[in-house]
């Protein structure tokens, strides 16, 4: 082979195989987009083919009810507890009823009634009972969870029944009783066209290992979903926990209120 | 305390005649005894319910045995973080607490604890000595701080070889007690186990972990692939599926005996075994008839029955463990795979999820509750991602509980439904987390290897 052979010299025509290759071109695509067309759609069962089978109503929601506590803790280190302090009765400034015209007499110079709050004759301060505490109000606690949060609402655990005092020595169990019970009512089961009911009343006992029994509907709400909601609340419950093996009681017998109202 | 009148005892008791009235008199003469008897509680919703706040003092060292230091440590750690995760408690922060911490009851100052900065309503506190034969004691307590008159709600004493597993043990015990007693009869966790599947001695065996992934050890050594494990409600055996020289089958391991124990081979491929809440069965899906479909059995393999027929595959079953009357499961019939639930003669087939990608079912101890993993949008162009979701059974409505964290899946509920095992890639490669039942307090548990198919002890 020459050393200085000329690799360049020849040379073909480019039209025609560029036209080949643009038609070849033209024709794949064309072919691609009939069959994507005409035979994707018709196949393909099974996982990721989609399908609609039976409509269900799935619906979000913003909480389920979970074992979890339901309340947010209130802020212990400040709340607008006003204490047991009571407060001094607010002072009243007598105005006059009318002004005096300025007349001839107008030198002499008027006596002024002035009325202080030393002079006025102390007034005795409002009676508050002695044994009662403002709900979740107070400062030290004056029994076991005299704190909780109320959330505008009125009431509390109380104790009825000569010499019992189950609430006041285990108050613990009181708590676990009314959180027990508070996860276990779902709302939802409640007439949706309720917004809001008088308070319903249910009674049961705790037995010594922690089982609810004899669950009854003491006062209805007239509204039945909601009675029936109240007391499968308690029907959900399998226990509370045994009772503290130093009570003495077999059982204990609890009245729990429901409140409802739909904001 | 107000509390509305009530007209209806008003009305009765003003109906009460002469002769009513000699009766409830005598009524009341031989019954005093017994109403004297009755405690009565009074208390309602309208409360409001907070998480009780406990404060938990470190244990003092009761000896002077210089192993108390690094015991001391393990078990306050324990302690506090069973307590943290339980999702019964508030914990005080301890920067709030007192500087003189009690080790005895007679030690516990109540107003240092009742009133601000604390304002804890309990007190956890305790002892701890190693003496010298080896042996370590604990002692605790939990009080009521706010009830001075009766403050003792637990008292409990541990004793055991003086060692660093035995402190973690001593404060698991110690913690589900607590847990016990203020979660309303629910056993706490801190004993439990999770069974996984890990690569990371290069096969895919099975492993097993404290519910707080310490104490990670293998349980399988087959060399082979090991998946979806499944511990029996008695804690005795571990069902899972393995490729076999016969190809998938659902293999038994005793963890009295630590071996294998026979379970007979069903032919074609055999996935996903769920025990039944008795221990007496097992649901897996087999395609020995052609299709993946839902089969059951006794425990020991005989008895078989296909629950399912329709068309498509059907895989992942599992037990409401609670009632053992249904069976929640896979089924891709309609095309994507969806939850289905049936009864547990595999009548009454229900669809439980509207559209997506659901897989992994896994019932509450409640029988309320599915947890499932759900890609909601799937799809070429949808950008959704798999996270764990909760559905109310009884109502369909559903909850999201992980969110912009990887890809998450197989959940699988404690045992006292109030946490969530699951596997993510999250943390950049697949790893087991764990998280309360709402969906906060998540932390990883397995930190080497890939780990996956995490599945709970029923106790």
């Amino acid at each position: 082979m020459a050393a200085n052979a000329e690799i360049y010299f020849e040379h073909d025509g480019w039209g025609r195989a560029l036209a080949w290759s643009a038609g070849l071109h033209v024709a794949i695509t064309a072919a691609l987009l009939l069959y994507s067309a005409l035979f994707y759609r018709t196949s393909g069962e099974g996982w990721g083919a989609g399908g609609g089978g039976e409509a269900i109503g799935a619906t979000l929601v913003s909480t389920v009810p979970l074992p979890a506590n339901p309340a947010q803790a209130q802020n212990v280190l400040a709340n607008e507890s006003k204490g047991l302090t009571q407060s001094q009765p607010k002072i009243e400034e007598k105005v006059a009823d009318a002004i005096e015209i300025q007349g001839k007499n107008a030198k002499v110079k008027p006596k002024k009634k002035q009325e202080t709050a030393s002079k006025e004759k102390p007034q005795p301060a409002p009676e508050e009972e002695t044994n009662q505490v403002a709900f979740g109000e107070g400062g030290p606690v004056s029994g076991p969870y005299g704190t909780f949060s109320a959330a505008g609402a009125k009431g509390g655990f109380g104790i009825t029944g000569g010499g019992g005092d189950f609430g006041t020595k285990y108050a613990w169990y009181v708590r676990v009783i009314q959180q027990k019970v508070a996860e276990n009512w779902l709302k939802y089961e409640i007439d949706p066209r309720i917004t809001t009911a008088q308070r319903v009343y249910i009674t049961f006992d705790v037995v010594r290992d922690g089982h609810p029994m004899n669950v009854q509907v003491e006062q209805s709400s007239g509204v039945p979903s909601l009675d029936i909601s109240a007391k499968r609340a308690l029907e959900r419950i399998d226990t509370f926990g045994a009772l503290p093996p130093d009570y003495s009681g077999n059982k204990i017998s609890v009245e729990f209120w429901f409140d409802y109202s739909r904001k | 305390m107000d509390q509305p009148a009530r007209p209806t005892r008003q009305r009765r008791s003003g109906r009460i005649g002469k002769a009513g009235l000699a009766l409830v008199v005598l009524g009341i003469l031989f019954l005093s005894p017994a109403l004297l008897a009755q405690d009565w509680v009074k208390t309602g919703t309208s409360l409001g319910v907070e998480k009780v706040r406990l404060a938990v003092s470190d244990f003092k060292p009761s000896t002077t045995d210089p192993q108390n230091t690094a015991l001391l440590k393990t078990f306050n750690d324990t302690l506090w973080n069973d307590l943290d995760v339980s999702g019964v408690v508030e914990l005080v922060s301890k920067s709030f607490y007192p500087l003189q911490t009690p080790g005895q009851p007679p030690e516990v100052n109540f107003l240092a604890w009742n009133a601000p900065p604390p304002n804890a309503a309990m007190l956890a506190f305790g002892n701890l000595g190693a003496v010298a034969n080896g042996r370590l004691t604990v002692q605790g307590w939990l009080y009521d701080v706010k009830n001075i008159q009766s403050p003792q709600i637990l008292g409990k004493q541990y004793g055991d070889a003086a060692s660093d597993a035995a402190a973690r043990v001593m404060a698991h015990k110690f913690a589900d007690e607590i847990i016990l007693r203020l979660g309303g009869g629910i056993a706490g966790i801190a004993e439990s186990q999770i069974y996984f599947v890990s690569d990371r001695t290069g096969h895919k065996e099975v492993w097993a972990m404290d519910y707080d992934g310490s104490n990670q050890h293998q349980i399988t050594r087959l060399g082979s692939i090991a998946l979806s494990p499944r511990i029996s409600p008695d804690g005795s055996r571990i069902a899972f599926s393995a490729l076999t020289k016969t190809g998938w089958e659902i293999m038994m391991y005793s963890l009295d005996l630590n071996r294998l124990v026979s379970f007979p081979h069903m032919g074609g491929t055999n996935l996903s075994p769920a025990w039944s809440g008795d221990g007496t069965k097992l649901a897996f899906s087999s395609s020995r008839g052609g299709d993946p479909e839902i089969y059951v059995a006794d425990a020991s393999g005989g008895n078989l029955h296909r629950m399912t027929t329709a068309k498509g595959p059907d895989v992942s079953p599992v037990w409401n463990r609670k009632t053992n009357a249904q069976i929640a499961f896979v089924s891709g019939r309609t095309g994507l795979p969806q939850i289905y639930a049936m009864e547990a003669d595999g009548t009454n087939q229900q669809r439980m999820t509207d559209q997506g990608y659901a897989v992994s079912p896994n019932w509450s101890p409640n029988g309320q509750f599915l947890t499932l993993a759900w890609v909601r949008k799937y799809g070429p162009g949808e950008p959704g991602s798999s996270d764990i979701y909760l559905m109310d059974i009884a109502s369909k409505q559903w909850v999201q509980l992980t969110h912009d964290g990887g890809r998450n899946d197989f959940p699988s509920w404690s045992p006292d439904g109030r946490h969530i095992v699951f596997q993510s890639n999250r943390s950049g490669s697949l790893e087991i987390w764990s998280m309360l039942a709402d969906g906060t307090k998540v932390q990883q548990l397995t930190f080497s290897g890939r780990n996956t198919q995490p599945n709970w002890s029923w106790k």
